[in-house]
């Protein structure tokens, strides 16, 4: 005969639910950790338009992140969000000046091979990326223009002269907030790649991109999409920032720019000076 | 500023920067110092700008005394802060074949290393517990810069005429002496797995 309904309020079922749900959760977290090598082109199949995400924190930061950006093919990464922290207006700025130059620097290099391009009527389709990802003939599109590419502003995990008390909620806060840009809309998809170098917004989005991965929330994790770059600040040589040490087993990818902190905690990657 | 000046192929500009957000003011000082205006008379400087930020009342005082100095063989003056970076003043450095005293923010390493100008960086050694002074020496020892002390830059300032033609190329060319060294957009490709 089955036991009653009430036994299901035991304390000894409570203990065994907790322990099962531990089990999954720590066997979840070590599927989707990292591994101690460096993973490298995990995807399945071979993509051809990634979308990119980057979070941008204050002055250095963002100046670095621009610098490792520099090269950015907009063929290949056809939409860019740029995570901004809540009052900080000089990065939000810099992000749009950034795309501006982008948008400048292809319209030249456009303009250098006109004929060809032309033929094919490029330009007018530029614009239109995400829902034909598939097919190889869009890779030679440079996406850039205003639907190329989102600001998304988030609160800040802690304001200058905050108790430190009320932390927690504030940083919760900014947790609920991160799910925004990393979702995006119903009609995008979630980014294929996060580039962080380092502010503390940079932890919390992080933490966000894994949660969606522990779920599988629209196959984040099944279709290998919000893989993690950390790259650790140029003015780090001897000590990784507390970012870096938290982050540095749980982002996919962490990389180095002085030799002297190569292999910290197994991971670190040295590929020289990228900015 | 520089609109104003009069600018000859002879002239040769001496170029500081001191910091957004808390100008290093000891920097200011040392600049305007006697035995660094010896240092820069001695090297040839015509011109000193000093992006002095929110600390005018210093320039100001320290620039009359130094002004009284050099007795107008260096043209001195000084510009606030501009958001917009430095880019103006870096080109006209690099027109001039001029030299960068920068404090050792690295935001200000970089943009000034992009226009290979030779710069001397200064850390700012009272304030507590910042990775200054240890990019300012891997820098160095790297050969990109210049490492100068506060309290007396003269010597900084002399040797910066034999290191312009020493200096390391920054950003460091892809390959040579790193051995794996690949561009932050390879490592992006390669992560997402693009395949070329």
């Amino acid at each position: 005969m089955a036991p009653p309904p009430s036994s299901l309020y035991t304390l000894s079922f409570a203990l065994a639910l907790l322990v099962t749900l531990f089990v999954a959760a720590s066997l979840r977290l070590l599927a989707i950790l990292p591994n101690a090598r460096p993973s490298k082109a995990q995807l399945r199949g071979r993509p051809t338009t990634a979308r990119v995400l980057v979070v941008l924190g204050s002055g250095g930061h963002t100046h670095e992140m621009f610098a490792l950006l520099r090269d950015l093919d907009s063929r290949k990464y056809t939409h860019r969000t740029y995570v901004v922290s809540s009052g900080d207006a000089f990065s939000a700025q810099r992000a749009g000046a950034f795309e501006k130059a982008l948008e400048e620097r292809t319209a030249r290099a456009q303009a250098g091979e006109e004929g060809s391009v032309a033929a094919e009527g490029g330009a007018p389709q530029i614009a239109r990326n995400g829902r034909k990802e598939t097919k190889r003939r869009e890779e030679r599109w440079h996406c850039v223009g205003p639907e190329c590419y989102t600001i998304a502003t988030i609160p800040r995990a802690r304001r200058i002269h905050q108790p430190l008390y009320t932390t927690p909620f504030s940083a919760l806060q900014t947790l609920l907030a991160a799910f925004h840009p990393l979702l995006g809309t119903s009609e995008s998809d979630l980014p294929t790649l996060i580039i962080t170098n380092g502010p503390a917004t940079a932890v919390i989005l992080i933490l966000a991109a894994f949660i969606l991965r522990f779920f599988n929330v629209r196959g984040a994790e099944s279709r290998g999409l919000c893989r993690t770059v950390y790259v650790e600040s140029f003015a780090r040589v001897r000590t990784l920032s507390l970012s870096g040490k938290l982050l540095v087993r749980v982002v996919d990818r962490f990389l180095v720019q002085w030799e002297g902190l190569e292999g910290y905690a197994g991971r670190a990657e040295y590929c020289g000076i990228l900015v | 500023m520089a609109t104003a000046w009069e600018w000859t192929p002879e002239s040769k500009l001496c170029f500081v920067t001191t910091g957004a957000t808390a100008p290093f003011t000891a920097l200011i000082e040392s600049v305007l110092s006697p035995s660094s205006l010896e240092a820069l008379l001695e090297s040839g400087f015509t011109h000193l700008l000093v992006q002095h930020g929110s600390a005018k009342d210093v320039f100001t005082k320290a620039s009359s005394i130094a002004r009284a100095h050099v007795q107008g063989q260096i043209v001195i003056d000084g510009i606030d802060f501009n958001p917009d970076g430095l880019q103006a003043q870096l080109r006209l450095v690099q027109q001039a074949k001029g030299l960068v005293i920068s404090h050792a923010g690295s935001g200000s390493i970089l943009e000034a290393l992009r226009y290979q100008v030779p710069l001397i960086v200064v850390p700012n050694t009272s304030l507590l517990d910042n990775h200054q002074e240890e990019l300012a020496v891997a820098m160095e020892r790297s050969g990109y810069l210049l490492r100068g002390h506060v309290e007396d830059l003269s010597l900084a300032i002399r040797k910066s005429e034999e290191f312009r033609t020493r200096m390391s190329q920054f950003p460091p060319v892809t390959s040579g002496q790193h051995r794996e060294t690949k561009s932050f957009a390879a490592i992006m490709d390669e992560t997402v797995g693009f395949m070329d």
